[in-house]
C-alpha cells in the first residue's frame, strides 16, 4: 500500500501578480478588462465574457478550435495572450451572424452543405473560412483544402466544409442578377 | 433568387432535411460539458503516472497541500470502499468456455502503475491554475519496472506480467470454429494466401477532450454529474456500480458532445474522482482535460497484429478464411468484443466462405487501454479479408474484380447462413460492385494512370465490398410527451455525439403522426427521464430509438382513438387515423392529434377508464442486428521519390436500407471515411521501449486534415432490412470499414510495379520510401 503524506492546509502568501488592463472590442462591444499577464485570450473570452462559442481543442495552436478574427485575421486565440491585444477589434462565433441575426453566408452555407457534425471544431472553422474568404488567396477546392488545413475536424466533414466554402466564393465571384 | 411559388418543405422520411441543431451550434450556442460552470465550483487536476510500469512506494503531497486554494488531494485510500470499474462490451468467452476475467481495475490504482498518464491521484483547488500548480508539487516515488507496450511482446515467454489474475498478460484466449475442419480445408486447398497484418493503434482524439462537472446534495444523498457520453442511462448505472449506491441517487447529464467514436461510451477514473470530491467537499467540481491529458488517457483505438488466410479452390473460389493473432487491450480491458466476438461476425463480409476461424488472444501491454473506435473490430475484419483478397488476385493471376464477383454472396443466396451464425437478411452485393465501378469511372483507369505517370506520379485503384454487423439487440426507450406548450418531445436512450439524431429521429413522427416537424424536439441527454436506454454505439440507433419510437408513436395513436371515440362520440372500432387526424370513418368529423393534446393540458374532463394522456414512454427490446453493406473505389497517386500518398479520388455505393435522411447520412459516410484515411496513411502511435508514448500531441500524431480529404462520389443503392419496421440498416461506422481495404489496396497497387505486395498502416511518406527503397534493392 502507498505511503501517503498529506501535509496540514496552510495557506501561504501568495505571490503578488501585476494584473494588466486592457480594452477590447469583442463583436461591437467595447469592454475594459483587468487580467493576470498570462491570460489568453480564449480563456478570456470564455471565462471572463462567457463567450464559451470559442473553443479549447488543445490549448498548443495545433487544431483550430479556438481560431477566431482578430482586427478581421484568423488567429488561435489559444496562443494569443489577452494582453498583447489591446484595442483590437476581435470577432468571435457569436458574431458571426447579423444583429437581427441573419446568418452570415457561410453560417448558411454549413447549415445547407451539412458541414459539420458534433459541432465542436464548428466555430474555429466559420472564423477560418470567414477570414479566408476575405484574404482572396483561394480560388478552387485545392486551394480550400489546402488553405483550411489548420482547422482539424474528427468527424471528417471537410469534404462538406469544402463544398460550403467553395458556394460562398462562387456566389461572391457572382454580379447580383437584378 | 426564385420568386416562384413558396416551397413547402417536406420532413418525411428519405428527405434531405437540415439538423435541428445546426443554428445553435453556427452561432456558437452548443452547451458542451466544459462550458458548465455552476456557482461557487471547485477544479480538480489529475495527477499522473510518469511511467509505464512501476510500484507506487509513496506519495508526497506535502508541498501540495500548502499551496494556494488548495482544498484536498485524494488518493486510492480516499477511495478504497469503492467498487471497480469494469468493462463495457459484450459476454465474450475463452475458448473453454469460461467468461473472461477483466483484470480489476479501480478508479486510483493502490501499489502499482500500468501506463504512462493513468490517474494516481486527483488535486482540488480553487482555480484550475492553482490546481494544476498544486498537481505539480505532489511527489510521487514509483518504483520502475520493465514495461511491455507491444502484444507480441507481451505474451512471450519471461515477459513482464501486468496482473497477477492475467497470467502471460493473456485476458481472452479466444476461439471461434472447428480448428480441425478449417485445417483439413486449408491442407486441400489449390491456394493457400497468408499475411501478418498490423493494425496500427490509433487516438481517438474527438474535438472536445473529456470533462465533468459534479455536484453532490448532502441532504437527498444525490449526485448531478455533467459530462460527455454515448448514453446516459448505462453511463448512470456504470457509475453506480462503482460508487456502490443505487442509480436513482446519481443524475447523469450529457448536453452537446464534442465527438467520442466510442471513447466516451464508458466511464474513467476522473469522473469517480471528482463525485467524491464533491461528497467529501460539499461543493461542486469541474474537471476538463487537457489535450496532452487525453492523448494518454482516452481510450485508444484499433491496436492488432494479426495473421489472416484464405484458402481457395483452383477456381479461385473461397473454402476458409483463418485468422490468428493477437489484440493489444493496453493496461485494462475496456471492450472485450474488438478481436473476436466482432472479427468473427465481420471477417467473411460479403464474400461466401463455408469455413471460418478466428484464434485470437486480447493482451495487455504498459499501454493505454484500448477499447472500441468507430467499428470496433468491424473495419479491421474488412481489412483483413480485402487485402487477403488482393493478394490470393496476385498470386492466381485474377483480376481482383473478377475474383470479387466469383466470391460475392449471390442474391438468389439471401437469406444467407454464415459461419458465424448470421443470417443476411437483404443485400445485393454484386449489383452494388457493378455500379460503384461504374461511378468510379473504372474502365478508364488506365488513361489516368498514364496521366499520373507523365507526372511522375504512381497511381493505384483500390476496391472494397464491406459489409459489417451492427450491434446486437439490447434494451431501448421510445417516449413522446406532449407538452402544454404545443410542443412535442421525443425521449431515446441513445445519444448523438455528432450524428445529428433529431432531425431523423422527428422525421419519423411526422411520417407516423403527421405533426408539424417544428414542433418537436429530442431529449436524449438527462437519466432521469429515461425508463431505460442502450446508448448510441455499434451504428445501431436508428434501428433501436426507431423502432422504439415507431412503437411509441403506435401508443400514441392506440390512445388518441379511445380519447377521440370519446370526443367525437363514435365507436373507438369506427374512428381512423391518418395524417395526423382521428376522423369517423365515413364522415367529415375529425380531430387533429395535436388539437387533442391541447385539450388534454386544458383541463378536459375524460371518463376513468380512457387514457388519460396520450404520451407513451415504453421500453423495446431492440431489433438484431443489420446488415449494412456496400462498395468504396479509392484511387491514390504516390510520389516514388517522396514516398507521398495521396487519395485523388474516391467513389462509393452503400446499401444502408431505408434512408431516413441522406444529407446526415452522407456525412457520416464522409467521416468514416476520413478516420479510415486517417488510420491508413496518418495515423501512428507510438511508445518508446520503456513505455514513453511519443506521439503525444498533434505535432507528433498526424490527423486526417481537409488537405487529406479527396472530393468523395456517393450514392445510395438500398435494399430494406428485413428485421426492422424502417428497413434500415446503420450507417456509422461503415465508412471506416470501407475505406480501409479500398485505400490500402489502392496503395498497393501504386507500388505493385515494385513488387510489392502488401505494406502495413500507416503509409506514412517515410514507411512508403522505405519499402520502396527495400523493393529496388532486393
Amino acid at each position: 500500500m502507498q505511503d501517503v503524506i498529506l501535509g496540514t492546509s496552510v495557506e501561504l502568501p501568495q505571490a503578488v501578480m501585476q494584473s494588466v488592463s486592457l480594452n477590447l472590442t469583442v463583436n461591437g462591444q467595447q469592454r475594459e478588462f483587468v487580467v493576470e499577464p498570462w491570460t489568453t485570450l480564449l480563456d478570456l473570452l470564455r471565462h471572463e465574457m462567457d463567450l464559451t462559442g470559442t473553443k479549447k481543442g488543445c490549448d498548443h495552436g495545433q487544431c483550430g478550435a479556438c481560431t477566431v478574427l482578430i482586427d478581421g485575421r484568423r488567429m488561435n486565440s489559444c496562443l494569443a495572450l489577452a494582453v498583447m491585444q489591446d484595442g483590437k477589434t476581435v470577432t468571435t462565433v457569436e458574431g458571426l451572424a447579423a444583429p437581427d441575426g441573419t446568418l452570415s453566408p457561410i453560417q448558411a452555407a454549413f447549415i445547407e452543405h451539412d458541414a459539420f457534425q458534433c459541432g465542436y471544431c464548428t466555430p474555429g472553422q466559420l472564423c477560418s473560412a470567414t477570414a479566408l474568404l476575405q484574404e482572396g488567396h483561394a480560388h478552387t477546392p485545392e486551394e480550400i483544402r489546402e488553405l483550411m488545413s489548420g482547422n482539424l475536424c474528427r468527424c471528417g466533414a471537410y469534404p462538406n466544409i469544402v463544398d460550403a466554402i467553395t458556394q460562398v466564393l462562387a456566389q461572391a465571384a457572382t454580379p447580383e442578377v437584378a | 433568387m426564385n420568386n416562384g411559388a413558396m416551397m413547402i418543405p417536406s420532413f418525411g422520411i428519405g428527405q434531405r432535411v437540415p439538423r435541428k441543431e445546426d443554428h445553435g451550434l453556427l452561432r456558437g450556442q452548443g452547451r458542451y460539458t466544459a462550458d458548465v460552470d455552476i456557482h461557487h465550483q471547485l477544479h480538480a487536476v489529475m495527477v499522473r503516472s510518469p511511467y509505464a510500469h512501476g510500484h507506487i512506494r509513496g506519495i508526497n503531497a506535502a508541498v501540495c497541500a500548502t499551496m494556494p486554494g488548495v482544498r484536498a488531494i485524494y488518493t486510492a485510500a480516499d477511495l478504497a470502499s469503492y467498487g471497480a470499474i469494469t468493462a463495457g462490451g459484450q459476454a465474450v468467452s475463452n475458448r473453454d468456455g469460461t467468461p473472461f476475467q477483466p483484470p480489476p481495475r479501480l478508479a486510483l490504482p493502490q501499489d502499482r502503475v500500468r501506463y504512462v498518464g493513468e490517474v494516481i491521484a486527483c488535486v482540488v483547488a480553487e482555480t484550475r491554475w492553482q490546481a494544476k500548480d498544486a498537481a505539480e508539487a505532489v511527489v510521487v516515488d514509483i518504483e520502475q519496472l520493465p514495461a511491455v507496450t507491444d502484444c507480441a511482446a507481451a505474451v512471450a515467454p519471461g515477459a513482464v506480467q501486468l496482473h497477477d489474475s492475467c497470467p502471460g498478460n493473456v485476458v481472452i484466449d479466444f476461439q471461434f470454429g472447428d480448428s480441425a475442419v478449417v485445417a483439413t480445408a486449408f491442407g486441400k486447398a489449390a491456394h493457400v494466401v497468408k499475411q501478418r497484418i498490423l493494425s496500427n493503434r490509433v487516438v481517438v482524439n474527438p474535438m472536445e477532450t473529456r470533462a465533468a462537472v459534479a455536484i453532490h446534495d448532502p441532504a437527498a444523498g444525490h449526485w448531478t454529474l455533467h459530462t460527455p457520453s454515448q448514453g446516459v442511462f448505462g453511463m448512470r448505472q456504470s457509475l453506480a456500480r462503482v460508487l456502490k449506491t443505487p442509480p436513482e441517487t446519481i443524475r447523469v447529464l450529457t448536453g452537446n458532445v464534442g465527438g467520442s467514436f466510442g471513447m466516451k461510451g464508458q466511464i474513467y477514473p476522473e469522473q469517480i474522482c471528482i463525485l467524491h470530491a464533491a461528497r467529501a467537499l460539499g461543493r461542486p467540481v469541474k474537471w476538463t482535460d487537457d489535450r496532452s491529458e487525453s492523448f494518454l488517457s482516452d481510450n485508444h483505438g484499433r491496436g492488432a497484429d494479426m495473421t489472416a488466410e484464405l484458402a481457395l479452390d483452383a477456381d479461385g473460389r473461397f473454402l476458409a478464411v483463418r485468422l490468428t493473432g493477437l489484440s493489444d487491450l493496453g493496461a485494462f480491458m475496456a471492450a472485450p468484443q474488438i478481436g473476436t466476438t466482432n472479427a468473427v461476425k465481420n471477417l467473411i463480409g460479403t464474400y461466401r466462405t463455408a469455413l471460418i476461424e478466428v484464434a485470437t488472444k486480447a493482451v495487455l501491454t504498459n499501454t493505454t487501454p484500448v477499447g472500441a473506435y468507430r467499428g470496433a473490430g468491424r473495419p479491421e475484419a474488412n481489412y483483413y479479408m480485402g487485402r487477403l483478397i488482393d493478394l490470393a488476385a496476385h498470386e492466381l493471376g485474377i483480376d481482383g474484380v473478377e475474383l470479387r464477383r466469383r466470391n460475392l454472396i449471390p442474391g438468389e443466396s439471401i437469406p444467407y447462413q454464415t459461419p458465424s451464425k448470421l443470417t443476411y437478411d437483404s443485400g445485393d452485393f454484386g449489383a452494388v460492385l457493378s455500379e460503384t465501378l461504374a461511378l468510379a469511372d473504372w474502365d478508364n483507369f488506365a488513361e489516368r494512370k498514364r496521366h499520373s505517370a507523365t507526372n511522375g506520379r504512381l497511381r493505384g485503384l483500390g476496391v472494397s465490398s464491406y459489409l459489417e454487423s451492427t450491434g446486437p439487440a439490447g434494451q431501448e426507450m421510445g417516449g413522446i410527451r406532449f407538452e402544454d406548450d404545443g410542443s412535442i418531445t421525443m425521449i431515446t436512450g441513445t445519444l448523438d455525439y455528432g450524428q445529428g439524431h433529431a432531425s431523423p429521429f422527428a422525421q419519423l413522427l411526422v411520417d407516423r403522426l403527421g405533426v408539424p416537424f417544428d414542433s418537436i424536439c429530442l431529449v436524449q441527454g438527462d437519466s432521469d427521464q429515461l425508463i431505460s436506454g442502450g446508448g448510441s454505439g455499434g451504428s445501431k440507433s436508428m434501428m433501436a430509438s426507431g423502432e422504439a419510437l415507431l412503437q411509441a408513436c403506435a401508443e400514441v395513436i392506440a390512445r388518441g382513438k379511445q380519447i377521440a371515440s370519446h370526443m367525437l362520440e363514435a365507436a373507438a372500432v369506427d374512428i381512423e387515423f391518418a395524417d395526423g387526424h382521428f376522423s369517423v370513418a365515413g364522415t367529415d368529423r375529425q380531430l387533429a392529434l395535436t388539437d387533442i393534446a391541447a385539450r388534454i393540458h386544458a383541463g378536459l374532463a375524460l371518463p376513468q377508464d380512457l387514457p388519460q394522456t396520450l404520451d407513451a414512454s415504453l421500453s423495446i427490446t431492440t431489433p438484431p442486428s443489420s446488415y449494412p453493406n456496400g462498395c468504396h473505389v479509392a484511387e491514390v497517386e504516390v510520389d516514388p521519390e517522396t514516398g507521398v500518398v495521396q487519395v485523388v479520388a474516391y467513389a462509393m455505393i452503400n446499401d444502408f436500407g431505408v434512408v431516413i435522411n441522406p444529407l446526415i447520412v452522407e456525412g457520416q459516410v464522409h467521416g468514416g471515411v476520413m478516420q479510415g484515411i486517417g488510420q491508413a496513411l496518418l495515423e501512428r502511435t507510438l511508445y518508446d521501449a520503456q513505455g514513453q508514448p511519443v506521439t503525444g500531441s498533434f505535432m507528433d500524431y498526424a490527423m486526417p486534415r481537409a488537405v487529406d480529404g479527396p472530393p468523395m462520389a456517393l450514392g445510395f443503392r438500398p435494399a430494406p432490412a428485413a428485421t426492422n419496421s424502417l428497413g434500415v440498416k446503420g450507417c456509422g461506422e461503415a465508412g471506416c470499414a470501407g475505406s480501409l481495404p479500398a485505400v490500402m489496396g489502392a496503395v498497393v497497387d501504386a507500388l505493385s510495379i515494385y513488387g510489392i505486395r502488401h505494406i502495413d498502416m500507416p503509409c506514412t511518406p517515410e514507411r512508403v520510401w522505405r519499402a520502396i527503397q527495400a523493393a529496388q534493392a532486393a
